[in-house]
């Protein structure tokens, strides 16, 4: 283990402590049903680091898969609710109000709590390996994977709109019932909540970090730098590309399904274009290449964003801000906060790590190069 | 038959609609290669210079467009200069920093006029309708019809049979070679920008009479042309004019036989193939890289 894979997962460690001390410094049932919305934010962050900033996958469309998982959950939730609002059937209230007689084929399973959790990571994965290899097969690279991501958010997100008598439109899915699992209850607005939260954070992270000091992981990093190289070496380059296209999903997937637990309900925003820009922000802000630094930029950047929220004018303005941070590091920072701070950190341990050092540098321009004549 | 006509009809004017945003952006594309997402955001100010001009100033919607081009192209200019200049060399972040852009026109727009709806009187002389071959048709979508077809000519003009064109068209081809023939290629790139930008910009003066202004107006353009502009492929005019009939006129068809969201939903899931297979587009004109 190199020292700085050492330094590395120790600032991990730190940080996941320091996150899963909060509740003992912090009482307020409130205050921590919003702490642990940011922290699933993060999650969330982690999983576009991994696609965007380890294997150069600008996926746009990464809240299709949030919203997948999210959705999971909730039809498990709703099917767990006590009937008040519908007929003898049980069926969940937005589906008597749009005439639907019986619960459709594709709800059923959702009965099992058992099965909607391995469906809200199972659907997300399944959705990417076959969108993944569809155009990672074609060797569709650098801007128009960005594209196609974004087309399929879309087309995913209306057709959750569309299908309203399944799926409550734009409503989502509201009035769920609190999970039960292993005997415990997880209300939104308790400390359980936060535990299994930050415990999932701290697994996601560490998960997350395993597969990048994994050798697909490396492989991984060597395609963002230049994928041709790596091809001539005879690696399948768009199997790696699907694989951590699939992980990230199923990150996101994971994420989703804790958001509706700490949010009560589920949503088509979920699967926004705006929230699935927003993470590219967050990640970009932190540092698209540091998996920690993904997941402090959501928690800071929505953080600030929750505290301003309670004043009109200062969430306008606030808007305005981030825009302008969100253009100022992409045009001096490519790799973000955590980028900055790397660079400090190799400063200091310059004689440990001086060659390796330098070779990223190098793989960096070729693969700057290489990207700059791609979409022409 | 009748309906049919109709049908088409309705097509057209999606598509005359969408030349005039898509054209603009193709030019932008197709020359610098950077991926503009701001470019919603140059029709939704256009829009506004067109209430402006017509709430405090009084001019009308027609007399204005000089100036809602110009305004524009300025505005484009500028974000040329001070933002876009530093990322030729990396196309996936101008995606990115033109989304930032727009999230700050967006707001800035909100904090100055607010965020309510406004809206744009249709010109007069235009609000009536025309019978052609037994159908009513709006005047003024007959208007923008013949317009957008205006700003194509001159822009295939601009591009096909002037010097500033021809530099332009080298650029595209090969950056390095032109600029060792002494062609200035970053003042090509700001004039380019700007003129993409202003034609946004007439584009929203345009459609501010048929559709209510708001801040986000811009974000459902944005995308509606950049499929337009893949479905064309790059640097190819005809393409942009083309792919913008083909789906002006699909999304009319489809929506008339489903829905407007499924009709959209097939339109994306078609696109998405494309890309798969034919990344440069239906028409594309052969680009060295």
């Amino acid at each position: 283990m190199s020292k700085r894979t050492a330094l590395q997962i120790a600032a991990y460690g730190i940080v996941c402590l320091a996150i899963l001390l909060v509740p003992s410094f912090m009482d307020d049932a409130f205050i921590l049903n919003k702490y642990a919305r940011y922290l699933v934010l993060g999650i969330l962050a982690i999983a576009l680091s991994l696609s965007w900033g380890y294997a150069g996958i600008l996926n746009l469309g990464q809240a299709a898969s949030f919203g997948l998982g999210s959705y999971a959950m909730a039809m498990a939730l709703k099917l767990r609710t006590i009937p008040v609002h519908t007929g003898e059937a049980g069926l969940p209230d937005f589906m008597v109000w749009n005439n639907v007689e019986t619960l459709p084929w594709f709800w059923e399973p959702f009965y099992s709590l058992t099965f909607a959790i391995f469906a809200g990571v199972a659907v997300p994965v399944v959705f990417a390996v076959l969108l993944g290899s569809f155009i990672f097969r074609g060797r569709v690279t650098g801007v128009y994977v960005a594209i196609i991501t974004l087309a399929a958010l879309v087309v995913v997100n209306l057709l959750i709109i569309d299908q309203q008598r399944f799926s409550g439109g734009f409503n989502g899915i509201t009035d769920l019932a609190q999970l039960e699992l292993f005997g415990l209850t997880f209300d939104a607005y308790s400390m359980s909540s936060y535990y299994l939260i930050a415990i999932s954070l701290t697994v996601s992270l560490f998960f997350a970090l395993a597969v990048t000091k994994s050798k697909a992981g490396l492989i991984l990093q060597a395609i963002r730098d230049h994928e041709e190289r790596v091809r001539y070496f005879g690696y399948d380059v768009a199997r790696f590309k699907t694989f951590a296209f699939a992980v990230s999903a199923g990150i996101a997937g994971f994420a989703g399904m804790l958001y509706t637990i700490v949010m009560e309900f589920a949503s088509p925003t979920f699967l926004g274009v705006q929230l699935s820009l927003s993470v590219v922000i967050w990640c970009a802000v932190g540092g698209r290449q540091s998996l920690l630094g993904a997941a402090l930029g959501a928690i800071v950047v929505t953080g600030m964003q929750g505290a301003l929220s309670e004043s009109e004018i200062f969430l306008e303005t606030w808007t305005l801000i981030m825009g302008f941070t969100f253009v100022v590091v992409v045009l001096f920072l490519p790799k973000g906060l955590a980028g900055a701070i790397e660079m400090l950190v190799d400063r200091i341990f310059r004689k440990d790590d001086a060659v390796p050092d330098k070779s990223s540098v190098a793989a960096d321009r070729c693969g700057v190069e290489s990207k700059a004549g791609a979409p022409r | 038959m009748e309906t049919i006509l109709a049908q088409i009809v309705t097509g057209l004017s999606i598509a005359s609609i969408l030349l005039l945003v898509a054209l603009g952006l193709a030019i932008i594309y197709g020359t610098t290669g950077v991926i503009n997402l701001a470019h919603g955001e140059f029709v939704m100010i256009g829009a506004y210079t067109a209430w402006a001009l017509q709430t405090y100033v009084g001019i009308g919607l027609i007399e204005s467009l000089v100036v809602i081009f110009f305004t524009v192209a300025l505005f484009g200019w500028i974000i040329e200069k001070v933002v876009i200049r530093h990322l030729y060399r990396r196309p996936l972040d101008t995606i990115l920093a033109t989304w930032g852009i727009g999230v700050m026109a967006q707001q800035a727009i909100r904090l100055a006029v607010g965020g309510e709806l406004r809206y744009v009187e249709m010109p007069s002389a235009m609000s009536s309708s025309v019978s052609i071959l037994g159908l009513e048709i709006s005047a003024f979508r007959l208007f923008i019809l013949a317009l957008s077809a205006l700003i194509f000519g001159f822009t295939w003009y601009l591009m096909y049979r002037t010097s500033l064109g021809m530099k332009l068209r080298a650029i595209t081809q090969d950056r390095e070679i032109a600029s060792c023939f002494g062609i200035k290629s970053k003042r090509i790139y700001s004039l380019t920008f700007a003129y993409g930008a202003g034609l946004a910009g007439l584009a929203g003066a345009l459609v501010s009479p048929l559709k209510s202004v708001s801040p986000e107006m811009g974000t459902t353009y944005v995308v509606d042309a950049f499929m337009v502009v893949v479905l064309g492929g790059v640097q190819s005019l005809v393409g942009t004019v083309a792919s913008s009939a083909i789906l002006g006129e699909l999304t009319g068809f489809l929506a008339f036989y489903s829905n407007d969201t499924m009709a959209k939903v097939l339109v994306f899931c078609a696109i998405v193939v494309l890309i798969r297979f034919r990344p440069q587009g239906l028409f594309a004109a052969k680009v060295r890289t």
